[in-house]
């Protein structure tokens, strides 16, 4: 049985100093920055927000509506994040989306966007999980950021379409037990719950057993 | 450990992460300078930041520059002269001045044996003049320095091309233009800071009753110093198209410094203002009086921040913690720190002011459910414990894009 170590990534902001003032203008920008500014307005959004019914889903789309592009706002924030396996992938469509919006890309907007880019780093806490046990002993011991680069980073990383903590438990045989995680809904709760939403799942399994 | 402390509001996973980005710097040398141990948000920060970063290995310390008056009016001027151009402007002898006390204070402070230097506000700006090689020099400008006086500026930038990064509130409140990273690291406040503590209830309404008023009925309070900029006239005018339909008090709570002529003039016409009025108290008080203040918020059914301009309000932040919803101007950082219709309300007008406060005198049930999300939406961001983080992975940064002898 591999075994299941706990990392985490922590950020901070850094302003590119690009700023956009018409949508043409942020396409352009868009084409060409760092992936992490994607990873900024839409991953860590979700961190910072993730909990908030928000009206739209990330900072793109805001801007678009904050400018009045409603329909572009909405076109926006149906892009779902976890559904992507790459930043490369995200851009493309939001390119495309923007392109294909038949809007004038040239007016000018009355509130200026500016990029920021995710400066990132990754930490091991040095906390290891061999079983079901010292699984959710180690979730008891993480926290906000761990569990987020788990569930949702990772599938950046390994550019696979599963959270890390199903994807072990796959390979250890809890099949039902990773499709249980996988479906604990990141929108709906704060990162609090969810953590004691999947304590109480692998508990709930590891009892059963 | 100090960091464990705040477990109790983070839980022990975040405190284990922050433990583990600060494993690298462990015996870094970290130097804070700023112009004053007491007062502002700068050294209530710090105050709590120092020994959290040496509780974590860092050797960090905090050093406070000295200066006459002379000196003091002129980084007032350098200050306001950043924020927006006015008819001052900066001259040769304030340059002089400005200068004479940074080459005094080098003789007190001596920034040599730092691996990293954040230098807070314009103050202390000047000092990067001892910068040595290898060391990593951080302006922290508090802030909006977007539409600065140009020649001001040009003065400032000379010292700012200097210094490796900038770290500001929001990126609203950057300069175009300027060369060097510019971090963005929101302000945060201190559960453990005797404004936020909790309190007793009795403490609670004994504070009311000092000040006559009713802890019975409904509160809306603004707390802010004496300043047209907190557009206290506007909150008035707000209470009174509420006061049509609902039964509630007014406090606006806060003070201004006995060199502060405006303050003073902006405190007697408030006073005068709300004289015609009726429930409507204003308090004047002395600079310590966090626990009245801390009351007062935890008293509040809704809190009002109808600033004109702001850097960021920490006094939301504060409210937000205590469960308050808050109705706030939709302006510099207030933008960031209320989320518009889930923990309070962002507002552009005296109407919309008087609107929304209505709104959630009404609706019981509603304020209770933003003043929870307020609550999480601290806890999640706006505590010291997340700006700690954040100096940590900046410091991480900045010297692993160079490595730093040590």
């Amino acid at each position: 049985m591999g075994e299941f170590r706990f990392k985490s990534e922590v950020w901070t902001s850094e302003y590119t100093g690009i700023k956009a003032n018409t949508i043409h203008a942020f396409l352009k920008a868009l084409r060409h920055v760092h992936e992490d500014v994607i990873y900024y307005h839409l991953y860590r959004n979700i961190f910072e927000f993730h909990y908030l019914p928000l009206d739209y889903a990330n900072s793109f789309a805001y801007w678009m509506a904050e400018n009045g592009y409603y329909v572009l706002a909405e076109k926006l924030s149906v892009i779902d994040p976890l559904q992507y396996t790459s930043l490369e992938d995200i851009r493309h469509d939001i390119i495309r989306i923007l392109e294909d919006s038949g809007e004038d890309l040239d007016v000018l907007c009355s509130k200026p966007f500016y990029f920021i880019r995710a400066v990132r780093m990754a930490v091991d806490l040095n906390i290891v999980a061999k079983d079901l046990e010292s699984f959710v002993n180690g979730l008891k011991k993480i926290g906000w950021h761990s569990l987020f680069y788990h569930l949702v980073t990772a599938r950046l990383k390994l550019g696979k379409p599963i959270n890390d903590f199903s994807r072990w438990f796959e390979s250890i045989g809890e099949v039902e037990l990773a499709r249980e995680i996988e479906k604990v809904n990141l929108w709906a709760h704060t990162l609090r719950e969810v953590k004691g939403q999947l304590i109480s799942i692998v508990e709930r399994k590891l009892y059963a057993h | 450990m100090l960091i464990e402390q705040y477990a109790t509001y983070i839980g022990e996973g975040n405190i284990e992460e922050i433990k583990a980005v600060a494993e690298p710097l462990k015996g870094l040398k970290v130097l804070h300078v700023n112009s004053t141990r007491l007062g502002g948000g700068v050294s209530e920060i710090l105050y709590r930041l120092i020994p959290l970063m040496r509780d974590l290995g860092i050797d960090a310390e905090w050093q406070v520059i000295k200066g006459d008056e002379e000196f003091f009016k002129v980084t007032k001027k350098i200050h306001n002269l950043l924020h927006m151009p006015g008819h001052d402007r900066l001259t040769s002898e304030d340059i002089i001045t400005y200068m004479r006390t940074t080459y005094e204070n080098l003789s007190y402070i001596d920034t040599s044996p730092y691996d990293i230097v954040f230098i807070h506000d314009p103050q202390p700006m000047g000092l990067i003049v001892n910068k040595r090689q290898g060391q990593k020099w951080i302006w922290r400008c508090h802030i909006d320095i977007s539409t600065p006086d140009e020649e001001t500026w040009k003065f400032v930038e000379m010292f700012v091309n200097a210094y490796d990064a900038i770290v500001f509130h929001i990126a609203e409140f950057a300069k175009e233009g300027v060369k060097i990273p510019k971090f963005i690291i929101a302000p945060s406040i201190d559960p453990f800071h005797d404004k936020n503590v909790e309190l007793d209830r009795n403490f609670i309404t004994s504070t009311l009753e000092k000040f006559g008023i009713d802890p019975k009925r409904p509160i809306v309070l603004q707390v802010s110093r004496f300043d047209r900029l907190k557009d206290p006239f506007g909150v008035l005018q707000a209470f009174k198209m509420v006061k049509r339909a609902c039964d509630c008090q007014l406090v606006l709570a806060g003070g201004y410094a006995s060199d502060d002529p405006e303050g003073e003039e902006v405190y007697n016409e408030v006073m005068e203002e709300a004289s015609k009025m009726k429930d409507v108290f204003v308090l004047n008080l002395p600079p310590d009086s966090h626990y009245e203040i801390n009351a007062l918020q935890r008293a509040a059914t809704v809190v009002v921040q109808k600033s004109i301009r702001e850097g960021f309000g920490l006094v939301v932040t504060e409210a937000m913690w205590k469960e308050k919803p808050v109705v706030g101007g939709n302006v510099g950082g207030i933008r960031r720190q209320i989320v518009n219709g889930f923990t309070g309300y962002l507002v552009n007008s005296i109407e919309g002011t008087a609107y929304r406060i209505r709104q959630l005198l009404i609706n019981s049930e509603m304020a209770k459910v933003m003043g929870r999300n307020a609550k999480e939406r601290v806890r999640h961001t706006f505590l010291i414990t997340r700006q700690l983080k954040d100096y940590l992975v900046l410091i991480n940064y900045l010297i692993n894009s160079d490595h730093i002898q040590r």
